[in-house]
């Protein structure tokens, strides 16, 4: 009995030419989580979204989605996944709620169903007022929330969001974080997310697979994989006279580590949360810190580790 | 079963909708051929009377009738074809591709609504010459059989214009079938009668199934021919309706598989 | 850019074979005074042709426009007249080629060249008509800006040779029809070109024709005029 929400052994999509944008990848993706696919543009993550969301058939390899199988039981597939791809795939000709109602009925729902669904969703993602208007008019994060309310609809297990807050400002992509945290916490539906942010990858994943040219290259939890590469260090640069005395105080914590001369380093390894701990110590016993410095490592580093090429690099311009 | 109806039944409201809220999508369908339908008619008003070979019909009006049906019919499913497209450039086809929906629905929903318009145009064509003296000579049935080709022809054009759609995926291709079904009309009886012409074109005519349909719509309309030429010409338009629709389900089956 | 070029080349030349072949039984009327459908499909030809290449001058107008071509040109000191005056005389050239082109066709379907006289007579009026259709054209582009418009340029230039004398001479047009067409400046012009084509040249037709010309190229150059001052504003 398959209680992966989400499974893939051994996909793999080759395209005319040759070309592999997915070349042996194998996941599960265990009911209720919130799954990210970070990696820069290319590296394959969208293939692998419309292989899982069967839009695409892959060359090799098998996949189930909610316990059936993508290439033998698609229409199964279909009725337990919500879908919000990249750009945002609406009709800009009809309104909002007459694309609710629609993709109700495509779902079965009865029209008192969609429209008792459909209102309650456009109140959750702010779209009460411009739901008559044509989605045309709509601005770029108003489509993505309405992608996100035609992706609920039907209460689906799995949610797939194919990098949902690209080309957004600061806001929209918090209010959209907000969203999804809420949407998992309360229906427990697992999200398959693909994106290029390391902060989305970090603040929403609890789970992390990091991919590069259609290969997995890391996974796990956010702060497994950068534990893996290294633990945040704290930086404490202080007088020359109060140099001993710190690092007496602060080896209690942790064996100090090569630093500057002005300062003394060692790793926390519950980073930010430690550090109270650490100038407590020191003001107890009269040592000034004049400056404070918490590094951690980040999924680009872990990326960096893993492929000898940064994440951030890479990438040129947002949507 | 009857799910696959309700969703080809909302897929269908839905491309009428969108054809009447984008005016390129229809106005040239209505217009175009009802301008031709009168400036023909203008011109060649002493056609049936006076030149020899032209079959024996009421007036020039009710002639033509046919002819501008099939114009009308053909853009639609020209513009149907661009609209199908650009839903698959802009990513509303994956949408509808990772749903529920019945694969049948994803075409019929564009195809039914082509049929929709392509009667509405036609009755609202012969409301128009009937104004301006036209006659059904068959009456009421007579009508009726007119809109049963109507339905096959708007199945045919429709089904062409979602095949090429499928088959690029851009509008831009999709419009390309104009010029074809343009030639189509053109080189056939669709404005004036094979009787009346000569050399290649009257070859090419006399090959091309397009003049047997509307020979076939005529006789209800004008009386130009006899029960035979209306089942000839009713059993080629359903000919090519079941070609198109096959031709659009191999293309949808290919997209889908990814073969495109 | 041949991507434009072709299709007015060969809308043309489809509607020479397409009308000709069509409607050659009307030939039998006796408004045609026995003479062939596919002679007196020629100027019509031409005259179509003549607009297709009025209508690219618009269209590329308006997508240099929307590529801000325009723009440059505006701000340099080169006069704007120039804007509109250099398509205008490329229009005129491109409906010459494609006169040839419908002559030869014309040959080809057994109809022998009107002589000198005649010849010339079409090919100036299809370049006059090219070059009133690129003033129309061109005007829309400068005030809407947009490729968008292109339909509209269409239309109207359809719209004129259609409600003309298009498909039959005006002693064969019902009532209605030959009010319009009578009024139509279009209708002066092609009868011009019908006769040069048909009869050698008639000078009777070609009084009217002139005014014709001058009129709608007077009125048109105007409102391409208005669309220059309207530029930059």
């Amino acid at each position: 009995m398959n209680h992966a929400a989400v499974e893939a052994r051994g996909l793999v999509r080759e395209f005319k030419g040759g070309v592999r944008a997915v070349d042996g990848v194998s996941l599960s993706v265990p009911a209720g989580q919130i799954y990210g696919f970070l990696g820069p543009n290319g590296a394959g993550k969208s293939t692998i979204v419309r292989i899982l969301t069967t839009l695409l058939a892959p060359t090799a390899g098998t996949a189930t989605v909610g316990g059936y199988d993508v290439m033998r039981e698609p229409e199964s597939v279909r009725r337990k996944i919500g879908v919000a791809l990249q750009d945002a795939a609406i009709d800009p000709f009809m309104t909002g709620r007459e694309l609710l109602q629609l993709q109700g009925v495509l779902h079965g729902l009865s029209r008192r169903e969609t429209r008792a669904r459909g209102s309650r969703l456009l109140e959750r993602v702010d779209l009460v007022g411009a739901a008559d208007r044509r989605v045309g008019t709509y601005s770029g994060g108003m489509r993505r929330r309405l992608d996100l309310a035609l992706a609920l609809i039907h209460e689906p297990q799995v949610l797939f969001l194919d990098e949902p807050t690209t080309g957004l400002d600061p806001i929209s992509r918090h209010t959209l974080w907000d969203e999804v945290r809420q949407l998992n916490t309360e229906s427990g539906a697992t999200v398959f997310l693909t994106t290029q942010y390391l902060e989305e990858a970090d603040e929403l994943a609890g789970r992390v697979a990091i991919i590069a040219e259609g290969r997995i290259v890391a996974d796990g939890t956010p702060d497994d994989l950068k534990a893996e590469i290294g633990l945040p260090t704290l930086s404490v640069t202080v007088a020359r006279e109060q140099l001993d005395a710190a690092r007496g105080a602060m080896a209690r914590f942790a064996t100090p580590v090569p630093s500057g001369d002005s300062s003394v380093a060692i790793q926390l390894p519950e980073g930010a949360a430690g550090v109270a701990g650490v100038v407590r110590a020191l003001d107890d016993i009269g040592v000034v810190a004049t400056g404070l410095d918490l590094s951690e490592p980040s999924l680009d580093d872990v990326f960096m580790a893993k492929t000898g090429k940064r994440m951030e690099a890479d990438e040129v311009t947002t949507s | 079963m009857s799910l696959a109806l309700r969703q080809t039944g909302a897929l269908s409201r839905r491309a009428l909708i969108r054809t009447m809220r984008v005016p390129q999508a229809w106005v040239p369908s209505l217009f175009f051929p009802l301008m031709l339908m009168a400036i023909f008619s203008g011109s060649f008003a002493q056609a049936p009377d006076r030149i020899p070979g032209f079959p024996e019909v009421a007036g020039f009006l009710d002639f033509i009738i046919a002819g501008t049906i099939l114009q009308a019919v053909l853009i639609a499913g020209t513009s149907g074809g661009a609209a199908f497209a650009s839903d698959i450039e802009g990513g509303f086809f994956d949408r509808l591709v990772s749903s529920p929906a019945s694969r049948l629905a994803l075409v019929g929903g564009r195809i039914t609504a082509n049929i929709v318009i392509g009667v509405a145009f036609a009755a609202f064509f012969i409301l128009v010459a009937t104004i301006f003296g036209a006659r059904i000579s068959a009456g009421v049935p007579g009508l009726l059989l007119v809109l049963v080709f109507t339905v096959f022809l708007a199945a045919a054009a429709g089904g062409l214009g979602v095949t090429l759609a499928l088959r690029s995926g851009s509008a831009e291709a999709a419009q390309g079938a104009f010029p074809l079904f343009f030639a189509l009309m053109f080189f056939s009886s669709a404005f004036f009668p094979r009787e009346t012409m000569d050399g290649w074109f009257k070859t090419v005519a006399d090959i091309n199934p397009v003049s047997y349909v509307v020979e076939g719509m005529r006789v209800p309309i004008a009386g130009t021919g006899d029960a035979w030429d209306a089942l000839l010409g009713l059993a080629i338009v359903i000919g090519l309706a079941a070609i198109a629709l096959l031709a659009t389900l191999r293309s949808l089956d290919r997209r889908l598989k990814g073969d495109l | 850019m041949p991507s434009v070029f072709i299709p007015s080349l060969v809308m043309p030349l489809f509607i020479l074979v397409a009308t000709a072949g069509a409607f050659r039984g009307i030939g039998g009327l006796p408004a045609f005074e026995g003479s062939s459908y596919l002679a007196f499909t020629i100027p019509m030809a031409t005259v179509m042709g003549g607009g297709f290449s009025g209508i690219n001058a618009g269209m590329t107008l308006a997508r240099d426009m929307e590529g801000g071509f325009v723009d440059r040109l505006v701000a340099s000191p080169s006069p704007r007249v120039a804007l509109v005056l250099g398509p205008a005389l490329a229009a005129m050239s491109r409906s010459a080629f494609t006169t040839t082109v419908i002559f030869i066709a014309g040959l080809i379907g057994g109809v022998a060249l009107p002589g000198l006289a005649g010849t010339l007579i079409v090919y100036a009026v299809a370049a006059a008509f090219s070059v009133a259709t690129a003033c129309w054209a061109m005007g829309v582009a400068l005030l809407t800006g947009t490729v968008q418009a292109t339909p509209l340029m269409q239309v109207a230039v359809f719209v004129s040779i259609f409600f003309s004398v298009a498909y039959a001479p005006r002693e064969a047009q019902d009532g209605w029809l030959r009010s319009i067409s009578d009024v139509n400046p279009v209708t002066y012009l092609l009868e011009a070109s019908r006769d040069a084509e048909l009869t050698g040249v008639s000078l009777s037709s070609l009084g009217p024709a002139v005014l014709a010309a001058a009129g709608l190229i007077a009125a048109l150059g105007a409102f391409a005029m208005l669309g220059l001052r309207r530029l930059g504003a």
